[in-house]
């Protein structure tokens, strides 16, 4: 059963003369860790918040296709209502700070007191998410006073708490420092081990690599590919898409070592290692 | 952060209150001077409105307010001592400058009127939370779309603030000139402000964006994280002051029959 | 009326708008700030109110103009609150003529800037003699009043000189950074203002 339908999905925003996306179509399973990947421009944060409804609903335009979450098609229903089943987080911390509650705590009860959540709940919720994004510690600071990781951690937090079934991170970790990079992926995979259905734009390839089922390519507009890490990280053309593979893949392409059984180069560490200690045994 | 606000939480009773009980007290510390047409009622307000700050712990706090139009206060009792139509009658005389009892008058009534006005304002935002404030109204039926407008204006001041003085250190250390003739000062100023503006309008895409996933246009009730702000006492405070502008009212009117 | 006519007083505000109304009243008060700063003579205390009315149109730049001194009014300066009405007026008036197409090129932003300006000292000019006998705080402005009292010029005139002093070569100034920084303004986000209601098909 798919969780997420999208089928020939094409969008044109306002005062523009070219498709954002065109012709999209895949379909994700619930609990599924999608990676999005492409060049800046290729339309990946249109395809996010497609996803979301925020395409084409927010920003009106034309738009052709459909996206489908269980039985609901996004275009059909307000933002407001979609929200509750899915989930976004976008790239700059900063701009995902309300600006109207002053600590970390009220911050995050911002889509609850929207949602019209009792109070008893509310609190529950909110303890609970800020112990999964490990936040605990700043419940009484000023939003604005966080460091970015903390600041796109809250940011998590004040979603996972709406308890949405499927989130989408657009580029969460692009405008971290290191450590704050760090801090976000690991909120993510505790995201993904809860079975949440993720979407992730990100420009780590490692990471998408090891996170996800399945990744999807997209350039200009258009849907280039959709398959598992290891097929699509294997492509000769990943260059003209503007796609450099995992340094576990190239390093193994280098060397010409395939895995035997799926014909694809390894995209982790694990992998890699695995492969090479094989290749030992049998020599 | 640095805050915007002036508001303090001392405990005091002030702080206890319900924030429409103390903008109940402006109205009547502003209308009831009017209606009864008394400079006297102005003054009886001003020292109220004085032992409440004095009594909730604040009245220090007052001094960048008053500040803020002490200046004006001074032109006005200069220019208008000196120079008001009609003065005739010399009161003081420093050197070649001669104060006009009737200009000083005049501006006394000024003076009065704005201590009033400041010194009620203080009674308000020197105890209030403003968000406390608009979440009140909010219950009350203000659109919870336009009290976010406000609240979050208290936030995103001190932030652009804080750009503003990394943008003057970096447009300096660059060697822009921002000392100097007016000309020089001038050309400045578009070099200085256009980034922070440039990019806090470019951030309202993203920042509606996030507030749209949250929630933010959601046709059912809002529900409150905190309890509405008031105390058992403010019931019978508004009711007083209510009884009080009535009675002004009365007042007047019987005054105006006899 | 048009349909145009229609958008430009309607008061169903999407989320980009209202988030542009905090953003507006953070610039008014940051080129306050910076006026300061630089010693200016000018306030420079409604960038963001005329941009808002450029960009979104004459309501939402009377929010803005009201909002920003009803804020000052519960922070800094209480008596700022009844000045609300000058910049809900400037607000009004900048919108109204940006529609118009008063905003497309220098010499026609000079017209709404003087009509800003003359729309300013007209509602000031009373609140000025209301609260201050009618001096604005202004040295220059205040130093004419001055010197027009003490030539037995009428009261209300000498507020009004004084006033214009003061306001007229501000939104002259202000209006032309409005100017400047609208033109350079990405022409999405512009569109995200002004968004209709309406999603065009692209299915065939």
């Amino acid at each position: 059963m798919s969780k997420i339908v999208v089928e020939n999905l094409k969008y044109k925003y306002p005062a523009t003369d070219f498709l954002a996306l065109d012709g999209i179509s895949f379909s994700a399973k619930a609990g599924e860790f999608i990676g999005i990947i492409g060049k800046n421009g290729s339309g990946k944060s249109t395809l996010c918040q497609a996803i979301a409804g925020l395409v084409p609903n927010f920003y009106k335009g034309s738009y052709g296709g459909k996206v489908m979450v269980d039985d609901i098609e996004v275009k059909n229903v307000d933002i407001s209502d979609l929200c509750e089943k899915v989930g976004t987080v976008f790239q700059n911390p900063f701009n995902q700070v309300t600006g109207s509650k002053l600590t970390v705590y009220e911050e995050i009860s911002f889509g609850l007191e929207n949602l019209g959540i009792p109070k008893e709940e509310m609190i529950q919720r909110i303890d609970e998410a800020m112990e999964l994004l490990d936040i605990t510690k700043y419940k009484d600071r000023n939003p604005f006073d966080l460091s970015g990781g903390q600041m796109q951690r809250m940011a998590i937090a004040s979603i996972i708490a709406m308890q949405p079934e499927v989130i989408v991170l657009d580029e969460p970790t692009s405008q971290l420092d290191p450590q704050g990079r760090e801090e976000v992926y690991q909120a993510v995979q505790k995201l993904s081990k809860k079975g949440i259905t993720i979407f992730m734009v990100e420009h780590n390839m490692e990471k998408i690599a090891s996170y996800s089922d399945r990744v999807l390519i997209i350039d200009d507009g258009k849907q280039i590919a959709y398959d598992t890490p290891q097929k699509i990280f294997s492509r000769d053309d990943l260059d003209e898409y503007g796609i450099e593979a995992p340094a576990f893949t190239k390093i193994c392409r280098e060397l010409g070592k395939k895995n035997p059984v799926t014909g694809c180069y390894p995209v982790t560490l694990e992998e890699a290692n695995d492969l090479l200690k094989k290749d030992k045994g049998e020599m | 952060m640095k805050s915007i606000s002036l508001y303090e939480e001392k405990g005091s009773i002030l702080n206890k209150l319900a924030p429409e009980s103390k903008i109940l007290y402006i109205i009547l510390a502003l209308v009831l001077p009017a209606i009864v047409g008394s400079k006297m009622v102005s003054v009886v307000f001003i020292a109220i409105s004085i032992g409440l700050l004095l009594f909730s712990k604040v009245l220090k706090k007052t001094i960048p307010i008053l500040g803020v139009s002490g200046f004006v206060l001074l032109t006005v009792v200069i220019i208008q001592g000196l120079f008001r139509a009609g003065n005739v009658t010399p009161l003081l005389t420093l050197g070649p400058v001669i104060f006009y009892k009737e200009g000083l008058l005049f501006a006394f009534n000024i003076v009065v009127n704005v201590l009033n006005i400041l010194l009620s304002f203080c009674v308000l935002i020197l105890a209030t939370k403003p968000s406390d404030m608009i979440e009140n109204f909010v219950r009350k039926g203000f659109s919870p779309r336009f009290g976010y407008v406000f609240i979050s204006v208290f936030q995103i001041i001190p932030q652009m603030t804080e750009t503003m003085a990394t943008i003057t250190d970096a447009q300096r250390s660059r060697g822009m000139e921002t000392e100097g003739n007016l000309l020089v000062r001038i050309k400045a100023f578009l070099p200085l402000i256009s980034p922070v503006v440039m990019s806090s309008l470019i951030n309202t895409k993203e920042r509606a964006l996030a507030l749209e996933v949250r929630g933010f246009n959601a046709k059912n009730k809002k529900t409150f994280l905190n309890d509405e702000k008031k105390s058992s006492a403010d019931k019978y405070i508004q009711i007083t002051m209510i009884l009080l502008l009535i009675a002004g009212i009365v007042w007047r009117v019987v005054g105006c029959l006899k | 009326m048009s349909k145009k006519g229609k958008s430009l007083w309607s008061l169903n505000f999407n989320t980009a708008t209202l988030v542009l109304i905090p953003a507006a009243i953070g610039i008014n008060y940051l080129g306050k700030l910076f006026a300061g700063v630089l010693k200016l003579p000018l306030w420079l205390d409604s960038i963001g109110t005329c941009l808002a009315a450029v960009l979104a149109g004459p309501i939402v730049g009377a929010i803005c103009g009201a909002a920003n001194n009803i804020i000052y009014g519960l922070t800094m300066d209480p008596i700022s609150t009844v000045y609300a009405l000058t910049n809900i007026a400037i607000g009004l008036a900048v919108g109204i003529l940006a529609h118009k197409g008063f905003m497309k090129n220098i010499k026609l932003s000079l017209v709404t800037a003087i009509v800003a300006g003359l729309v300013a000292v007209v509602v000031s000019t009373p609140l000025n003699m209301a609260f201050w006998g009618g001096t604005t705080g202004n040295v220059w402005g205040d130093a004419v009043y001055a010197w027009a009292i003490a030539n037995n010029l009428p009261v209300f005139f000498a507020s009004f000189i004084d006033e214009l002093i003061v306001d007229l070569p501000d939104k002259i100034a202000v209006l032309l950074i409005v100017f400047a920084i609208s033109k350079s303004l990405p022409k999405s986000l512009v569109a995200l203002y002004q968004s209709g209601d309406t999603i065009d098909s692209l299915d065939n």
